[in-house]
């Protein structure tokens, strides 16, 4: 059996009253592909979000394989956030190797992976442009080399196909592939049943917080005696999905009460006028 | 702090750096305003008014004169400023001064001003009708009042030498011996110092700020609402060095227009200096340390403000509605600064926010080096400046900063 590089042990995440995640247990292993699937509010950024030490958790611990924290050793993570995140008034070589260089790797170091990524990806040429005119596509493959370049032991891609064109999101599943081949870890999160079946060895069903399922597709239709991930997903998810909660700050008493003063009401007359023309 | 973390607070300062200069826009906020904003302001706007004061010396404006009987002599005192006179033997009811049916004329540019003019026993009495909101009209006025006091002038002595009395003892009994400007003790280099110190404090605190909006902005709630925010918290470094990069980031934007700012201040000052207009402060090497690092606890307690107030917003517009408005937190005390008395004043104020670093700068740029005063501003500024960092290390801690509005 692969060994364990990252271990999640009772992880609850709360913002506020709101719980976001609760009581999570996962170990990633070396060499996998794991899939985070769920609807919209499931909880896989935030999952991702702990994973990558951006957040602490409320409760439980999240450990690297020598017990470390996650938060201290964020050098042996490679990020792509579904924003992707890069600045527009760089490069997309200025983009990685500044990210290289809060990693502590050299740039020559940076250069040599990003380099034999980009010819895969075919960025190279694009390297030395300003990401500010790059489609949707270039900046995802921009954002993946950049959380390569420094030679990290766990990937970590949140919605990386989102809002991709077909060609763009069939070169990111194929380096996630190429990736796995070469022994790489990597934690892909998406909502697409699809593509994760096709992507990954792995495949862990969260819903509202917490985790329905863990195990490889075929694990999954043996566990709900089901025909496709499809219909093991609605099988795994049959409560209602609650809104995502995650991002919704509280706002202060005034700023509530100048909003519903400023707010006008829908007209309920005109409303039903219309009604009774239709 | 460990040479990890120097260097990636380094790498994060020179990236916001180098990524705010990219846009030209910013070039010309941070280095061409600063830097031409005082010598236009002291150069460029006499000029204009020198000139606009040439074509307004070089117009001949239309002047009615209404009234039964003029001297010749106070004509001839008129007619020597280029002047169109129209005479109009007519008689005035009382008071001169009211303009009558005269306003149409005034209000349709057919004459500049009127003069009404009427002697009474021994006195003349006058009116100038004329348009306060029309520069020919005020200019037609000044030259008839010009005239007409030179004329009185001559007319005075005449009267006085008449009655047998010396005209120069009469009208001048009481008169300074030497030159004025030789028993005042100031050094040219205090009153210079003295009228800069008006103006100098409230530009550096004004300067300061507003240019540190914009940079503070864009690197907090501009990062947070373009998304770049959550790549960065998920680097390998705390959120203290990111608060340092940027406030590094911004101090040295900032810093770099204020000293454009006090260039072009300086320049402009050594133009008027070389036309006697104003002389160059004398400065001890104490006084410009303790101006520089006035300055330096002002600026570190300023950014890390205007970082954490930017880093609470959730977008761009909610930080410039929040950051724009806080000017008056340093304009007010600005201008409370320049009417304070500095003989005699009580220590307190020197440990008031904003206040004591303006009147520092007052005092140190008239010369002033009061070892207590120092003391006071110092610990207070230092105090300030750590409460600011303080609350900005709070703000940057923040879990939320990382969720975007896009």
């Amino acid at each position: 059996m692969a060994k364990t590089l990252m271990s999640i042990t009772n992880v609850s995440k709360n913002f506020g009253d709101i719980e976001a995640l609760r009581e999570v247990n996962l170990d990633i292993r070396s060499g996998e592909v794991v899939g985070l699937v769920g609807s919209n509010g499931a909880g896989k950024t935030t999952l991702l979000r702990l994973m990558s030490g951006v957040y602490a958790p409320s409760t439980g611990s999240i450990c690297l394989e020598d017990g470390t924290p996650v938060a201290k050793m964020r050098q042996r993570l490679g990020v792509v956030p579904e924003s992707t995140g890069l600045y527009s008034r760089l490069t997309a070589w200025e983009n990685i190797r500044y990210h290289s260089r809060m990693h502590g790797v050299s740039d020559q170091d940076s250069w040599k992976r990003t380099s034999r990524f980009a010819e895969h990806l075919d960025m190279l040429d694009s390297l030395g442009r300003h990401t500010k005119g790059f489609s949707r596509g270039m900046k995802q493959k921009t954002a993946l080399l950049r959380a390569l370049a420094h030679g990290p032991s766990v990937l970590l891609l949140d919605e990386p196909t989102a809002g991709l064109d077909i060609t763009s999101a069939r070169t990111v599943r194929a380096l996630v592939k190429q990736l796995r081949d070469e022994g790489g870890t990597v934690v892909y999160s998406t909502h697409q049943l699809s593509e994760a079946e096709q992507v990954c060895d792995r495949i862990i069903i969260i819903h509202n917080g917490g985790i329905q399922a863990d195990g490889s597709p075929n694990d999954l239709l043996k566990q709900t005696q089901t025909t496709n991930l499809e219909e093991a997903y609605v099988s795994l998810t049959q409560e209602k999905a609650r809104p995502r909660e995650e991002d919704s700050k509280k706002d202060g008493r005034f700023t509530r009460w100048w909003r519903r003063i400023s707010t006008p009401k829908i007209p309920k007359f005109e409303i039903k006028e219309v009604l009774e023309s239709e | 702090m460990n040479n990890n973390s120097f260097s990636r607070i380094k790498a994060i300062a020179k990236k916001e750096v180098v990524e705010f200069s990219r846009d030209w826009r910013t070039i010309i906020a941070i280095i061409i305003i600063p830097l031409l904003m005082f010598p236009l302001l002291f150069i460029m706007f006499p000029l204009l008014m020198e000139s606009e004061a040439a074509e307004l010396d070089s117009l001949e404006v239309k002047v009615i004169v209404q009234s039964e009987f003029l001297p010749e002599t106070l004509i001839q005192e008129i007619n020597s400023s280029n002047i169109d006179l129209t005479f109009e033997n007519t008689s005035i009811d009382s008071p001169l001064s009211s303009p009558g049916d005269d306003i149409q004329r005034l209000r349709s540019s057919s004459t500049d001003a009127i003069l009404r003019i009427e002697q009474r026993e021994d006195i003349w009495y006058y009116a100038i009708i004329h348009i306060s909101t029309s520069e020919r009209s005020s200019e037609a006025r000044s030259r008839l009042l010009t005239g007409m006091l030179n004329w009185e002038d001559n007319e005075t002595s005449r009267r006085i030498s008449d009655q047998g009395l010396d005209v120069n003892s009469t009208l001048d009994p009481l008169r300074w011996d030497g030159d004025i400007s030789s028993a005042d003790v100031a050094t040219q280099g205090e009153q210079a110092g003295m009228i800069l110190s008006l103006f100098i404090p409230l530009v550096l605190a004004v300067w300061t700020f507003s240019s540190a909006i914009q940079p503070s902005i864009d690197m907090t709630a501009g990062e947070r609402e373009r998304g770049t925010l959550e790549a960065l918290l998920s680097l390998p470094c705390t959120r203290k060095e990111l608060l340092f990069g940027k406030w590094l980031a911004v101090a040295t934007i900032t810093g770099i227009g204020v000293i454009l700012q006090v260039c072009g201040l300086l320049f402009a000052i050594g133009y008027l200096a070389s036309s006697s207009v104003i002389g160059v402060p004398e400065l001890s090497v104490p006084a410009i340390f303790l101006i520089i690092c006035s300055i330096m606890l002002f600026a570190i307690m300023v950014v890390a403000l205007e970082l954490a107030l930017a880093m609470r917003s959730h977008s761009v517009k909610e930080a410039g509605s929040i950051l724009g408005p806080a000017i008056i937190l340093i304009i007010f005390p600005a201008l409370f600064t320049q009417v304070i008395n500095l003989d005699g004043i009580e220590n307190f104020w020197f440990a008031m926010p904003v206040v004591n670093v303006l009147l520092a700068l007052r005092e140190l740029l008239m010369g002033r080096v009061i070892i207590e005063h120092i003391a006071i501003w110092f610990a207070t500024s230092l105090a300030y400046a750590l409460l600011a960092a303080y609350y900005a290390a709070k703000q940057f801690s923040r879990e939320d900063i990382v969720t975007s509005l896009s």
